[in-house]
């Protein structure tokens, strides 16, 4: 992380940022004022980036509770004229989209820019969906950096585009962009001079089909100046006959891909930086020479499909071109086309098979090569939860209670880092996953069933965060329909998968400044829902707490709270932890090694020299549950305070 | 022996534990919440002491005799009997006591002289019983009075043998009695059961049948919200009393309560227990306490001559009622189409049948 880079005044500088840095950096170029988001991979670290500045260069950064929000406050920035960002996730833009199709249509003042993190491959997402096709349905311009310094160019130059359209523009981004390190040529900080004003009178209103066809004029402007942007180039043979059309990073691998099969002299490419609306006449001037199209992006065949229905458009003009991308079939990764990202192998095979030009797929190629070189001296590894962490604990509780329990309860999941519940670290107990807070709307819906006859209980798990973010409403129509579940939430007082940032219930802001803390206690007893408290961290109270709420009756909550284990001990002195080898009899105990299989703490191992279990230090985060689990209570803990 | 996959598969999935809580605890894989006793995860062994100590699977009564009493039993009602009293508590009966607070009375004896070091009992309240090991006279009187749900109240002595603690002692139910004793026969992995000292002393209670907890939150319905200050079970049927007066069912209306596993038990005097402790089904303020072993007539002996307890003759004439009434139990389970000597649930009979049947002599005695 190079925070200095972001902060360096000096204009003409070249440094080396991230991509999300670079996005800051070019959103403080362009004298943004407001910025908010709610943290998602892979753009999460662009507004953390921003808040450290923010106290310099006098602008306002904020975690919102969630992403609609974060953009509809983002827009009341920008209805004063000021320049406001928004940062979120493809699934946040879904959040957002009620919001961001309005705004569409009303428009908006001071450039507003939206930054939409893409997941191709969805590294760190439960999809991988591409935001271009949601932004062309609400009718909004796409930019798609291709380039960590090109990220930086492009949000700074969104926002003059935005005001010149008086339209927000979406900054599309994926996960090799934004987690990138790359050189930056730095451009000069602008501070704001504007001075906010919305007056008596003014109006900012979505309102009847006169603002659509506004709309359509709007992009009809964007298209034409995109004809003429600096984001789109070409580079190759004048006339080229074999054109690629490439977006994002699919632009440099297009261009690695043409080298390794010694094609580049052949082959034009259109690097297209300017999505969505198509520059028009700028495609059909290469189009018009060309007679084989390749296209290179990530995920969906979204340039592809729209160039084609250019084309199409145009035939008669441009005379009969074969297209090779995902709908031909040509242009997939070893998932098929349209599935994950997107890299210079896969392309040049591509090229390959259209060209019959020769290419031998290096060995060591990608996950695949990986394994075949180490495959057998490497461990397989699961998705785990860290060692400590109090998830795990809470769905070893669970799992237990609802053994106990005996009426074969089932229990919904939700998305944070407790989503691993789906996976062995959280002994396979989530059932169903989809998005921010849905996991109590299905449960409110089960909880009406028991009239068809389905009379099994309801668990529900929810992080803290989710839980401000989309799970209130859910609750508050179950408490208001008097549906029957438990809500265990899962509360570790921070936003750990995104990188621990601040939510409502916390007591300071984006910037640290001290915040008026919302208690989920207050929200759910507030609603009416009784509510009750436990630390995860004693299973045997926590059990009997989920056994005797499993009896009860209508919406019930029970927060398990207990501080993320990586927040808990940073900068502190860990527990020790060990396993006394006099106590621990290995497999004569009868427990299957229970520590190190079934509890499965990352730190809890098994040390086959001794044929007993062993603590990985290094690894253990000193939290001690296994300590209270282990049947001969032959883990001993040395608490540091 | 089998193991936990059997345990599950045999009795637990089968409804057939009595929650005695014996094997709770020897594994992080079988946990008890309320009545409940579950298996929550395969441990993945072929064998396991779960199976073993179970009183619900191959207990033989024969070799049970042989291996507590060192001898057969003449009498098929009530087992192995030394000698048989009334008998109540001294000035000290614990004022929540059941009847004549015996079991509470010799239970804190045999602490305060220091013959036990703790003693596995069921605390907590009626609605939300829960087992505890008393080591205070105080723990063992906040005990007092039956809770008729199966308190799988053996946990907390498995736990303290895990720990290392020996010379202790329970009170329990007749399954309970059963599963200690197995336990305590050995031959099983792991130490806590190869110290003979494991168990210093085993009060059995008379027990007909426990309920599920169901039916507390029905009593507690029917008697619309007051306090039950005490709830009794004499042959005519339950009885719950409150402030205001009493709630009676017949014995019809609750039958829909018993625990399947109490229908097919044999045992309702806790036959291998040290000290039996049951109802006089006659004078509330009583028990009748039945003598079986040394280790019984010593720990008798001594509370007499503290005034821990005071005994009286047991009456000639109730002898034939209360072994008739045990006699009849065992006779309906051997009744009972399902039953096969040593299927799960059921005891392994073998040569004992034919002298219980002699013994029974036929219905119209
Ligand atoms: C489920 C059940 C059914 C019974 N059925 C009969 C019967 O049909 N006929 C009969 O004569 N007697 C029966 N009894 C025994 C009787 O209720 C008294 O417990 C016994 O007579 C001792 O009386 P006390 O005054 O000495 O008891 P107290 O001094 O009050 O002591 C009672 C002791 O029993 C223990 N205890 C209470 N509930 C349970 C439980 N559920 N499981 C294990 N231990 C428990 C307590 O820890 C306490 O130590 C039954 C007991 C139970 C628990
Ligand atoms: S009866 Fe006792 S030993 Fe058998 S399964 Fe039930 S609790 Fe375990
Ligand atoms: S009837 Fe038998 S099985 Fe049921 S609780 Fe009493 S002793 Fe145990």
């Amino acid at each position: 992380m190079t925070i200095m880079g972001v902060r360096e005044e000096k204009p003409g500088v070249r440094v080396a940022l991230t991509g999300n840095e670079s996005i800051a950096r070019g959103a403080l170029e362009a004298g943004v004022a407001y910025a908010a988001s709610y943290p998602g991979s892979p753009t999460a670290e662009v507004l953390g980036t921003l808040a450290k500045v923010a106290g310099e260069h006098d602008i306002y950064v904020e975690w919102s509770v969630n992403e609609k929000v974060a953009l509809e406050g983002a827009a009341a920035a920008s209805f004063t004229g000021l320049r406001s960002l928004t940062v979120m996730k493809a699934d946040g833009l879904n959040v957002a989209l009620d919001f961001a199709g309005a705004l569409a249509i009303s428009g908006c003042r001071g450039g507003m820019v939206i930054v939409v993190g893409d997941d191709p491959a969805a590294h760190s997402s439960v999809r991988e969906e591409d935001s271009r096709n949601l932004c062309k349905v609400i009718h909004l311009p796409v930019l798609e950096p291709s380039s960590v310094e090109e990220a930086m160019d492009m949000t700074r130059e969104a926002f003059s585009l935005s005001e010149e359209l008086a339209l927000p523009v979406v900054v599309r981004c994926v996960t090799r962009v934004c987690h990138a390190s790359g050189d930056v040529k730095l451009g000069k900080i602008a501070r704001t001079e504007r001075e906010p004003e919305f007056q008596r009178g003014d109006r900012v209103i979505t309102f009847g089909i006169a603002l659509h066809a506004m709309q359509e004029q709007k992009l009809t402007r964007a298209s034409a100046l995109f004809c003429k942007s600096g984001f789109n180039s070409y580079t190759g043979p004048q006339r080229a006959q074999r054109l690629i059309i490439a977006s994002g990073p699919s632009y440099m691998y297009a261009l690695e891909a043409l080298e390794m099969l010694d094609l580049s002299r052949e082959t034009g490419v259109l690097k297209l930086g300017t999505t969505w609306p198509l520059p028009e006449s700028l495609l059909l001037d290469y189009l018009i020479n060309a007679s084989e199209v390749v296209f290179a992006e990530e995920v969906e065949p979204f340039v592809e499909d729209n160039v084609m229905a250019l084309a199409a458009r145009h035939w008669k003009d441009i005379g009969s071109i074969t297209f090779y991308g995902k709908r031909s079939g040509h242009v997939a990764g070893p998932a098929g086309p349209g599935i994950g990202e997107m890299n210079p192998d896969i392309l040049a095979g591509s090229l390959s098979k259209i060209t019959g030009a020769a290419f031998k797929s290096p060995v060591l190629s990608g996950r695949k090569g990986a394994l075949e070189l180490l495959g057998e001296k490497m461990p397989g590894r699961d998705l785990a939860l860290c060692a400590g962490c109090p998830h795990r604990a809470s769905f070893w509780s669970i799992k237990t209670a609802l053994e106990l329990d005996g009426r074969g309860g089932i229990v919904l999941g939700d998305i944070g880092c407790y989503t691993l519940g789906i996976a062995r670290t959280g002994y396979h107990i989530l059932q169903t996953v989809h998005c921010m807070g849905a996991g109590v709307g299905i449960a409110g819906g089960m909880g009406k069933l028991d009239r068809f006859g389905f009379n099994r209980p309801v668990i529900t798990v929810v992080g803290d965060s989710t839980f401000y973010h989309a799970a209130v409403p859910a609750l508050i129509n179950a408490r208001y329909n008097r549906s029957n579940f438990m809500l265990v939430l899962l509360d570790n007082e921070t936003t750990a998968m995104t990188g621990h940032q601040p939510h409502p219930g916390r007591s300071s802001t984006a910037t640290g400044e001290p915040a008026d803390t919302v208690h989920m206690e207050d929200i759910i007893r507030g609603i009416g829902i009784p509510c009750s408290l436990q630390d995860p961290y004693d299973v045997e109270a926590t059990i009997d707490v989920i056994c005797r709420m499993l009896q009860q009756e209508g919406p019930r909550v029970l927060i398990l709270r207990r501080t993320c284990a990586l927040a808990a001990v940073k900068g502190k002195q860990k527990n020790r932890v060990y396993v006394d080898g006099k106590r621990c009899i290995g497999d004569a105990c009868g427990c299957g090694r229970f520590c190190s299989k079934v509890f499965s703490c990352p730190a809890n191992i098994w040390d086959a020299e001794s044929g007993k279990a062993r603590i990985d230090e290094a690894v253990c985060n000193g939290c001690g549950v296994c300590a209270t689990l282990c049947p001969r209570q032959a883990i001993t803990v040395e608490r540091t305070v | 022996m089998p193991g936990q996959d059997r345990l599950k598969r045999d009795i637990i999935d089968r409804g057939l534990c009595s929650s005695c809580g014996m094997c709770v605890g020897l594994c992080p894989y079988i946990k008890t919440a309320g009545d409940m006793v579950r298996v929550i995860n395969p441990c993945g062994l072929a064998e396991g002491a779960c199976y073993s100590v179970c009183p619900k699977v191959s207990l033989d009564l024969r070799e049970m005799d042989l291996a507590v009493f060192g001898r057969e039993r003449e009498d098929q009602a009530l087992g192995v009997v030394r000698e048989i009293y009334f008998a109540r508590a001294g000035e000290n009966r614990a004022a929540k006591a059941q009847y004549g607070g015996v079991a509470s009375a010799l239970a804190a004896f045999a602490l305060k002289e220091g013959m036990v070091t703790g003693m596995a009992l069921a605390g907590g309240g009626v609605l939300c019983p829960r087992p505890v090991l008393a080591r205070t006279v105080d723990e063992v009187n906040g005990c007092a009075g039956s809770k008729y749900t199966a308190v799988p109240s053996l946990a907390v002595l498995n736990r303290a043998l895990r720990e290392g603690m020996s010379g202790l002692g329970l009170v329990g139910r007749p399954c309970q009695i059963a599963a200690a004793r197995k336990a305590q026969a050995g031959n099983l992995a792991g130490d806590q059961f190869s110290n003979p000292q494991a168990v210093g002393m085993a009060l059995g209670l008379f027990c007909f049948w426990s309920l599920s907890p169901d039916f507390y939150r029905f009593a507690f319905r029917r008697v619309k919200g007051e306090e039950m200050v005490r709830m009794d079970i004499p042959l005519e049927g339950p009885v719950v009393e409150t402030n205001s007066g009493n709630c009676r069912w017949q014995l019809e209306e609750i039958r829909p309560f018993i625990k399947k596993p109490c229908s097919l038990c044999f045992d309702s005097t806790s036959e291998w227990a040290d000290l039996s402790v049951g109802s006089t089904e006659f004078d509330p303020s009583w028990n009748t306490l039945i003598v079986r072993s040394d280790k019984g007539r010593e720990l008798v002996d001594l509370a007499l001559r503290r005034g821990a307890i005071e005994i009286a003759q047991y009456p000639e004439e109730r002898l034939p009622l209360l072994r008739r009434a045990a006699l009849n139990k065992k006779m309906r389970v051997l009744g009972l189409p399902e039953f096969e000597d040593g299927k799960p649930g059921f005891p392994v009979v073998g040569r004992y049948r034919e002298q219980i049947e002699a013994q029974w002599g036929g219905v119209n005695q």
